[in-house]
């Protein structure tokens, strides 16, 4: 694994990840329509992207980043997740995004490195 | 954190964890029909009684479990994850499950504790 910087942030910050998975998001999908064909190189590129962004910060953390893209119909969806961890140094954060036809929810999971 | 086994492998059994979930998901909505006034309680007890479940074999992991439910109605939906994490220890296992009226995939993902 590569080096870590000193001094960073002794727990995650969940503000710096949003911003962060917001812009990957917005770069892979931005102005696209639902396309069935395009949709699984979208939610490849949304989750490399954000991995790849993450990781440069070069904070001492292992990362695990999920994304769901679905069409919108009308369907139902829901998710929940669950995390058994060391709350003070690991965390999470969850971008909703949608447009007129489709949503995307991105999870950023850190669990940081003893 | 609590005692962990000794002498266990710290490598994470994904097929031991599939069956673990399948159970779960199975003991929550096996039988029922889609029902928007009763999901989120599904999703939240499928990925309790997984998290529970993992912990009580007592290995040396910390575990994200999440839980996903669509109702069945023709629209597409499209889940992808990338981990960075040691691959020689940590590990991951998704399980799908449907019924007549509803898809619910659950992914378990793991990382190791430093002993």
């Amino acid at each position: 694994m590569e080096e870590y910087q000193n001094g960073s942030e002794g727990s995650f910050n969940s503000e710096e990840t949003d911003g962060i998975v917001k812009e990957c998001i917005e770069s892979v999908v931005a102005g696209d329509d639902y396309s069935q064909s395009q949709v699984n190189k979208w939610t490849a590129s949304i989750v490399e992207r954000c991995l790849t962004q993450l990781v440069k910060q070069g904070k001492p953390y292992k990362y695990i980043v999920t994304c769901a893209v679905m069409q919108k119909t009308g369907a139902g969806l829901h998710t929940a997740n669950s995390c058994y961890w060391d709350t003070a140094m690991d965390g999470s954060c969850t971008v909703r995004w949608e447009n007129r036809t489709m949503y995307c929810v991105v999870s950023v999971f850190a669990v940081a490195i003893a | 954190m609590e005692e962990y086994n000794s002498g266990d492998e710290v490598v994470f059994s994904a097929d031991e964890a599939t069956s673990s979930v399948k159970e779960c998901i199975e003991g929550v909505i096996g039988g029922t029909e889609y029902n928007q006034s009763k999901v989120n309680q599904w999703t939240a007890s499928i990925v309790e009684h997984s998290l529970t479940h993992l912990v009580k074999q007592g290995r040396p992991f910390k575990y994200i479990v999440n839980c996903t439910i669509m109702q069945k109605s023709g629209a597409g939906l499209h889940t992808a994850n990338s981990c960075y994490w040691d691959t020689a220890t940590d590990g991951s296992c998704t399980v799908r499950w449907e019924n007549r009226t509803m898809y619910c995939v659950v992914s378990v993902f793991a990382v190791a504790v430093p002993l």
